[in-house]
């Protein structure tokens, strides 16, 4: 509905949107097509120390797609992510976000952690502004945003209240509008609904693949989950560990929006088998 | 007397006979061991099982209490000087403590360089540093601050540059993901996040400056409740001291309540209650 122009009307506030569009276009007007990529990355290595964290990663990620990383814990996926948001620097090898080489933390990409890391002292909707409160003042025009996303989110309710008096669940979706409020087309999620109970993830889930394709964003969702990885991807990127490695790149065919009752499909369940066989084999079919 | 009262108003009114709350039990539990204690305590004195130029009698105290702070108005001017001294001791200690902190906290060269001087003075009994103190500031009130300044200092250090230290990673990482600038990272995330830390320091910080405002006044003053309660035991007016100590305990009580208001202001979010008023005015704010 009304988030698509929501977005776009609060982007012309700040004008720093409408340089950046400047910018894609000059990249465009250049004679790679790679540049179109959402993320790109070629042969990019993690090393802490002496273990390799991250084994030669390439890939791409198209604009608007959803893509999900899913791998046993230590495999690097975090670490892949980390990188991608500038958090921490790669070691070797090309990473770009929207044809630029990633040098440090960006304006142009959100991260949502596994925890809600909300601040205590601030209410739901404060929370929500963080973002644009490190940016500068904060406009009645960015409140009246900041409460679209609490409806988008279904906390319009609680803007008043404090996160430690809202559930698990409850803070997550904060933390999303918070993340949405960022106001970038890439999102990268650090396994955000994985210490919440399964029915809350579950319903988390649905509300996510309703949300990032009502704002259109680019999505990287990283988890430990096989069938949420699958429910919510157009590609699923397998990863193994020791040393982290790539494995596998698949294809999720099924339409979105999707329904919980996908999960029940036998085809669903052979992509799932077929995940499960990459980490016991390292390979795929 | 408490007891008979709540049985005949209970009685003469017998449909409001419910049970009593847990509340007013234990208050009348309260009551009654104390009622229990001070008796013992009086009739061990009256009796003469305790010589009462040891322990005198609770209304001995009582009577000294009223002739010293009613009759005579000796004490007052005293309890202002220790509550000054302790005041000012504690502002002008914290105060340091906090901004030391903040720098080791920001600065890990100097965390790093002064964390053996530290704690060196850490383990030494700072209360051996008052001849010293008093040495250098002279005679007065001044070197009385300056010991409860001494011994209030670490407390609110220690909290501050832990509480500073120990913001959550995660918390960290997404302000940098945000590219919040270094001292909106400090003034938005680290300061609040440490903050009860903080206040729990103060408000031993403040136990120490009367500690440290008292244990001067011993040493060498000429005024202030260390000094009364001095002068009453070389006079052997025994129930005159307890009377000046019982004074103390309302001192410290009293700045005990101060602290605890503050940190029910400051730190809101720690008290349930509070963060459900602010969010009911915000909620009615922003129906109107």
């Amino acid at each position: 509905m009304s988030l698509v122009q929501l977005r776009a009307t609060s982007h012309q506030g700040d004008g720093k949107v409408i340089q950046s569009q400047i910018a894609t276009e000059r990249v465009m007007a250049q004679p790679y097509a790679a540049t179109r990529q959402a993320i790109e990355a070629q042969q990019v290595e993690k090393r802490f120390g002496s273990v390799l964290a991250v084994e030669n990663a390439s890939f791409t990620i198209e604009p608007g797609s959803f893509i999900s990383i899913v791998g046993p814990s230590g495999c690097g996926k975090s670490t892949l992510l980390r990188m991608i948001a500038g958090l921490i620097p790669k070691t070797t090898g090309s990473l770009m976000v929207h044809g630029s080489e990633v040098t440090g933390p960006r304006g142009d990409v959100g991260v949502m952690f596994q925890k809600p890391t909300l601040l205590d002292w601030k209410t739901v909707i404060e929370n929500v502004l963080l973002p644009t409160k490190l940016k500068g003042r904060v406009t009645d025009a960015d409140r009246r945003r900041a409460v679209e996303l609490l409806h988008l989110v279904g906390l319009q309710d609680f803007a008043h209240a404090f996160p430690r008096h809202l559930s698990g669940g409850m803070q997550q979706r904060v933390a999303l509008a918070r993340l949405l409020n960022v106001g970038t087309d890439i999102l990268l999620l650090d396994e955000p609904f994985g210490a919440l109970d399964e029915f809350t993830r579950e319903h988390l889930n649905v509300e996510l693949s309703r949300i990032v394709a009502e704002v259109n964003t680019t999505s990287v969702f990283v988890t430990h989950n096989i069938a949420e990885a699958i429910f919510l991807a157009d590609k699923v990127f397998v990863m193994t560990p020791r040393p982290g490695r790539l494995a596998a790149i698949v294809d999720v065919p099924f339409e979105k929006p999707r329904d919980i009752s996908l999960l029940l499909t036998p085809e669903f369940n052979a992509l799932v088998a077929r995940v499960r066989n990459i980490f016991a084999t390292g390979k795929d079919l | 007397m408490t007891m008979d009262a709540t049985f005949e108003t209970s009685s003469s009114a017998p449909k409001a006979r419910a049970m009593p709350s847990v509340g007013s039990v234990r208050i009348i539990n309260h009551l009654l061991i104390l009622t229990v204690v001070l008796g013992v305590w009086e009739l061990a004195s009256r009796m003469g099982w305790v010589d009462s130029l040891i322990l005198p009698a609770p209304t001995a105290i009582a009577a000294s209490f009223w002739q010293i702070a009613v009759v005579d108005r000796l004490m007052w001017w005293h309890f202002g000087v220790t509550l000054y001294e302790s005041l000012v001791g504690f502002v002008v200690g914290s105060t340091i403590g906090i901004a030391l902190a903040i720098a080791a906290a920001l600065w890990e060269p100097f965390r790093r360089y002064s964390a053996p001087y530290i704690v060196g003075l850490q383990v030494t009994p700072r209360i051996a540093l008052a001849p010293i103190v008093i040495a250098w500031l002279g005679f007065g009130t001044l070197p009385n601050i300056g010991i409860a300044a001494l011994l209030c200092f670490f407390p609110p250090f220690l909290n501050t540059l832990t509480g500073l230290t120990a913001v959550d990673r995660d918390c960290l990482e997404m302000f940098r993901s945000l590219q919040a600038k270094k001292h909106q990272v400090f003034t938005q995330l680290m300061l609040p996040s440490a903050m009860p830390v903080i206040m729990a320091g103060l408000k031993t910080g403040m136990t120490m400056a009367l500690i440290g405002a008292i244990v001067g006044e011993f040493i060498s003053a000429s005024e202030g409740m260390g000094v009364l309660m001095q002068r009453f035991t070389f006079a052997l007016n025994m129930s005159g001291t307890f009377a000046v100590l019982l004074a103390l305990t309302f001192m410290g009580l009293l700045l005990f309540a101060i602290m605890e208001w503050l940190d029910n202001r400051i730190v809101f979010w720690r008290h349930d209650a509070r963060m459900l008023e602010i969010t009911r005015r915000l909620n009615a704010k922003n129906k109107a």
